[in-house]
């Protein structure tokens, strides 16, 4: 069909065709990018935390007198709540998952600082912390009642005995994958702690931290004054025993200081808004952007047919069929396409290394591009399709009118 | 006035050199009322444009008003355009986005004339061809008769020395065709020099003097009269009706 | 000429409305998507004090492990927090003008007139802190160095705290129960919320400020715990608070004021001296490596501006630029479309230029409208994304801040970007010979 007399009519006009070359290589550029690392983001977000996050608060309690009886306090609060109806169980944690706030050491597989080495998460709280957190044990057992250590002084070392994440365990025994369960590790004096049970997965912390799913739980409760209390709910009743656990705790001892109650999934949703917020502007910007091309070729395009009209009936005229027009104008389009997609591959690929490098996001994978690029020629060509249609219904006679 | 000498214009494409104007030389007086005739495809609308200062021209010399306009820079050409030439379009070419008011008003902006100035111009000039009492209208409000008195208005406001007149009648009906000559006639009489180009032989017989565009040069044949100028109305061999403003 | 083209403008947009919104539109999306990237990002990137960013500073001190850095992404940076004995032994040099070291506690406030027992933050420092950092007083003022040596149990309330436990009266000279101990009230903050919280940057850039000031040596008697960070690299016995005091766990943070480029550099080689000298005592394991940074080389050592925010500002351009384009191919179609009416000027007297100017006249009218309709928006989705986080993020208020600067700048962004975006439209319109659109239309 003679592509080379449509390229140099386009090389002669070609200001508004280089235009919107212009605009889809940028489109791809950003859509590619801006899916790829939409998709990350919300994977991230999406990752399950192991914990029953939905059904769960906290909130801080602090004794203040002096002679306080903190564990009583302890006791008794804890007699109180998992005895509500509404809530399955209760425990007194140091941290809150999924906070940003958090404790964290280093463990190793060998006495000495020797063998495997791992940094965990730990949660010092008591035997009902299992239940509470919702995690699921499979293989061994969860520690007992007379395992948690009432500390009424900072003592350094943690109790003998613990339950682990299986990720954990993994990276100090990765032979043993099989064989976890009383297996023993060590703090940096050589302190021995064994694994009582596993957890199948639990999230730690700090969402951002590449280790977030190495968690320790240790049966050790104290010094005090100030502990935290974790509160799981049957599902559906976390505000009503949100504000039924306040009001209670507060009567049942008005003098010492009930902070402020929250739900893990309002810390789990503070923990990853940033992520959220940045998944949430490139969706957007995607859309928009999409759009704008679209009415770009759109536009174009019938620009290209209005300013023409009188080229288009010489052709018909001289014995052009309809589908004739059609393709000479989607064709002068899938050449702007393609240039604009060319270029536009190279922008995005340059794009994603700049990011990668920069900003320290994960390196583009090709599955974008090649997705982008099929799309956006898609998108080029369908745009183009109403404007070619309307230019085949020019009449030949408009080849002999003047004005 | 007008004076151009052994001008031509060649539009070149990248199969074809077309000569519009071969050696073109004519004289103008000031004060003359001069029609340009010829067939299609002679040359005389590139005369105009270059008349007009609109087109340049390969060789040659053109001397508007004394000025020799040959190796004027764009903005020299805009500027005696602007003080010394005025247009007539045969299809108008008003602004339909303003009204009468400011369509006059376009050629003074170019001049930066302050307001008061500009307001005394438009409103004389309205008044000299009948359509004072529509200012306000826009050009879609008014006939053809009246759309191109209003571009006449245009053409005049700025007092200036030359009207060129592109088929100023080709598309009015007779009566309205008169009106617009009778104006023109007008202008003519008050000292302004005016090269009206026309097809139709009726017309250029009220022209003091006709030349023929032939090829691109003025021919010889010269098969109408010419008039000499006098004072108050020129007779001419039909009737003349003469009607107030609106038609 | 300047009204009639404006004039002319308007005209034209009544002309061809659609058209005309499709382009203020267009900018519009671009100015928007850039004013709530930019709003986070200048938030983030505000330097505080900046008419004393070349007296503040924060030095930084190895003593971390020989085996590893202490930021394994940059093994240069040294730890933003010191030992106690080297917080100490900062503190001691005399050449600073002012000096502070500081840590954040925590500790149930009670004693005030109306007030239930509150956990309340607190910030244990030296007196130095109110007027190196410029902290407002509504009632008495800071401590001074004999209170600091004392010590003596003074507080400073945040006008919060001041409200809640006395209704915002003069409290000074009151006294209040912290960790039940009594302190005396010498002086109440007026409303005080750095943003970003540059000099304690490490715990959260946007955190509130703490409820309550207390002099630094209070904690060791009363043997508090760091509520903030608190980094231990070595095998270590601590069985006591002094062991803890004693330990190369890093949990102090501090800051000097040195006012003349001289003492900046007297106060450098003090701290190489004090380095070599702990070395001789078997601390500081480590090659040299120490940091002077001012508020501005502090905030980017702690990434305040994070690389979310730079991405995304970066994203954002990048649409405007994909707007642009949009609207240089809009404005093109128009013009072209219009240019017989600017062929008709041509031939009445107008020159290139004056059709040049005309026609970029109507581009920056469309571009400030562009862009005073994407601040807008640009506003309005700040105040949406506010209303949808803030319901667990807690700090918005500082982080994505109502910012007429921003505001400015987008339509300031906006006039620019439409003026070149209009330029080589206008060019073009103005270029094409005017005879060529008179007989054919």
């Amino acid at each position: 069909m003679g592509l080379r007399p449509i390229f140099s009519s386009l090389m002669r006009n070609g200001a508004g065709a280089l235009l919107v070359a212009i605009q889809i290589a940028l489109t791809l550029a950003i859509v590619v990018n801006a899916v790829f690392v939409t998709k990350q983001r919300v994977s991230h977000i999406g990752r399950p935390s192991g914990l029953d996050d939905q059904n769960q608060f906290a909130l801080p309690v602090t004794g203040f007198e002096k002679d306080f009886d903190f564990f009583a306090m302890i006791r008794a609060d804890m007699a109180m709540l998992r005895q509500m109806p509404g809530i399955v169980d209760a425990a007194p944690i140091n941290q809150i998952p999924l906070s940003g706030g958090g404790s964290s050491t280093q463990f190793y597989s060998l006495p000495d600082k020797k063998g495997e080495k791992s940094p965990v998460a730990y949660y010092g709280t008591d035997e009902h912390a299992v239940k509470t957190l919702g995690v699921k044990l499979d293989d061994g057992k969860n520690f007992t009642a007379t395992d948690v250590d009432y500390r009424p002084k900072d003592a350094q070392g943690f109790p003998g005995t613990a339950v682990v994440t299986r990720v954990f365990a993994e990276a100090l025994f990765p032979k043993e994958k099989d064989n976890l369960v009383g297996k023993t590790f060590y703090d940096d004096q050589s302190k021995p702690v064994v694994i009582a049970g596993i957890m199948e997965q639990m999230h730690g912390a700090w969402v951002g931290w590449d280790k977030v799913d190495r968690v320790m739980l240790t049966p050790v409760v104290g010094p005090g004054p100030g502990i935290r209390y974790l509160v799981r709910t049957e599902p559906g009743k976390l505000d009503a025993m949100m504000a039924a656990v306040e009001v209670a705790l507060r009567k049942r001892d008005p003098n010492r200081v009930v902070g402020k109650l929250r739900s893990v999934q309002n810390f789990k949703q503070s923990s990853y808004a940033s992520d959220s917020l940045m998944a949430v502007t490139l969706a957007v910007v995607t859309g928009l952007v999409l759009t704008f091309s679209a009415l770009g070729i759109f536009g174009l395009a019938t620009f290209n047919v209005n300013t023409r009209t009188r080229q288009i009936g010489t052709r018909r005229a001289v014995g052009a069929r309809k589908r004739d027009i059609v393709s000479y104008f989607m064709a002068e389009n899938w050449m702007v396409t393609t240039l604009g997609v060319v270029v536009g591959c190279g922008l995005a690929l340059a794009g994603g290394y700049w990011l990668s490098n920069q900003f320290g996001l994960p390196r583009l994978d090709l599955y974008f591009l090649v997705g982008g690029v099929a799309g956006l020629w898609v998108l080029g060509q369908l745009a183009a399709w109403q404007p070619a249609l309307r230019a085949a219904k020019v009449s030949p006679a408009m080849a002999t009118r003047s004005v | 006035m007008l004076s151009m000498k052994n001008v031509s214009k060649v539009f070149r494409t990248d199969l074809i050199e077309t000569h519009a104007l071969r050696d073109f030389s004519l004289e103008v007086k000031a004060g003359e009322f001069l029609a340009v005739t010829g067939p299609s495809g002679s040359g005389k609308t590139t005369f105009l444009n270059i008349a007009g200062l609109l087109e340049p021209y390969e060789t040659g010399s053109y001397k508007l008003d004394d000025v020799e306009v040959t190796d004027l820079s764009d903005d020299a050409r805009s500027h005696l355009r602007n003080q010394k030439i005025g247009f007539i379009f045969q299809s108008f070419n008003l602004m339909p986005d303003l009204n009468v008011y400011d369509n006059v008003d376009v050629p003074l902006r170019y001049r930066r004339m302050k307001f008061a100035e500009r307001d005394k111009r438009i409103i004389n000039a309205l008044e000299i061809v009948g359509l004072g009492a529509r200012m306000k209208h826009h050009p879609a409000q008014l006939s053809g008769g009246q759309q191109q008195r209003v571009a006449i208005a245009r053409a005049i406001a700025g007092d200036p020395k030359l009207v060129l007149a592109d088929e100023p009648t080709g598309n009015l009906d007779s009566l309205m065709a008169r009106q617009v000559l009778d104006l023109l006639e007008r202008i003519n009489e008050m000292g302004t020099t005016i090269i009206m180009v026309t097809h139709d032989p009726e017309l250029a017989r009220r022209a003091h003097r006709n030349v023929q565009v032939v090829d691109g040069q003025i021919s010889d044949f010269k098969p109408y009269e010419s008039h000499a100028p006098t004072a108050g109305l020129t007779p001419v061999p039909h009737d003349r009706v003469s009607t107030p403003a609106g038609a | 000429m300047f009204a009639y083209y404006l004039r002319l403008s308007l005209q034209s947009f009544r002309r061809n409305p659609g058209l005309t919104a499709l382009m203020v539109m267009a900018i519009a999306l671009g100015i928007s998507v850039c004013m709530v990237t930019l709003t986070s990002y200048r938030a983030a990137a505000r330097i505080p004090l900046p008419h004393k960013i070349e007296m503040l500073f924060a030095p930084n001190v190895d003593s971390w492990d020989p085996a590893n850095p202490y930021d394994q992404d940059k093994a240069t940076n040294a730890p933003d927090l010191q030992t106690y004995r080297d917080a100490r032994g900062l503190y001691a040099s005399t050449i600073p003008d002012r000096k502070l070291i500081m840590f954040k506690a925590g500790g149930v406030l009670s004693g005030g007139m109306n007030m239930a027992p509150e956990y309340v933050s607190a910030r244990m420092t030296t007196g130095d802190f109110f007027p190196m950092f410029e902290t407002p007083f509504l009632y008495g003022n800071a401590w001074d160095a004999k209170a600091d040596a004392g010590p003596e149990p003074v507080v400073v309330l945040s006008k919060e705290t001041n409200q809640k436990a006395f209704g915002g009266a003069n409290s000074v000279g009151k006294t209040l129960l912290w960790h039940d101990r009594e302190f005396r009230v010498v002086g109440v903050l007026d409303h005080w919320e750095p943003a970003p919280k540059f000099y304690d940057v490490s715990n959260g850039s946007f955190d509130d400020p703490e409820q309550i000031y207390v002099p630094v040596t209070w904690g060791q008697i009363m043997e508090l715990g760091s509520d903030g960070n608190t980094n231990c690299w070595k095998t270590e016995d601590i069985k006591s608070y002094q062991d803890f005091m004693n330990s190369e766990c890093i949990w102090f943070e501090s800051w000097v004021e040195l006012r003349s480029p001289a003492k900046v550099s007297a106060y450098r080689k003090f701290l190489d001296d004090y380095v070599i000298d702990q070395k001789s005592k078997g601390r500081f394991p480590r090659p040299l490596n120490n940091h002077l940074y001012n508020i501005e080389g502090w905030m980017q050592r702690n990434q305040v501006v994070g690389t979310d925010n730079k991405a995304m500002l970066i994203m954002a351009f990048a649409f405007l630029a994909v707007c642009l384009v949009n609207t240089v191919g809009l404005l093109l179609a128009k013009f072209l479309n219009a240019a017989p009416i600017a062929g008709v000027r041509r031939a009445l007297g107008a020159s290139r230029r004056d059709i040049f100017w005309q026609h970029l006249t109507e581009s920056g009218v469309i571009a400030v409208a562009g862009g005073i309709a994407g601040g807008l928006l640009g506003v309005a989705g700040v105040w949406a994304l506010r209303a949808w986080y803030g319901r667990f993020v807690q700090d918005l208020e500082r982080s994505l801040p109502t910012d007429y600067g921003t505001f400015a700048i987008a339509v300031g962004i906006s006039l620019a970007a439409g003026i070149i975006a209009g330029l080589y439209p206008a060019w073009r319109i103005g270029r094409a010979a005017p005879a060529s659109y008179l007989k054919v239309q």
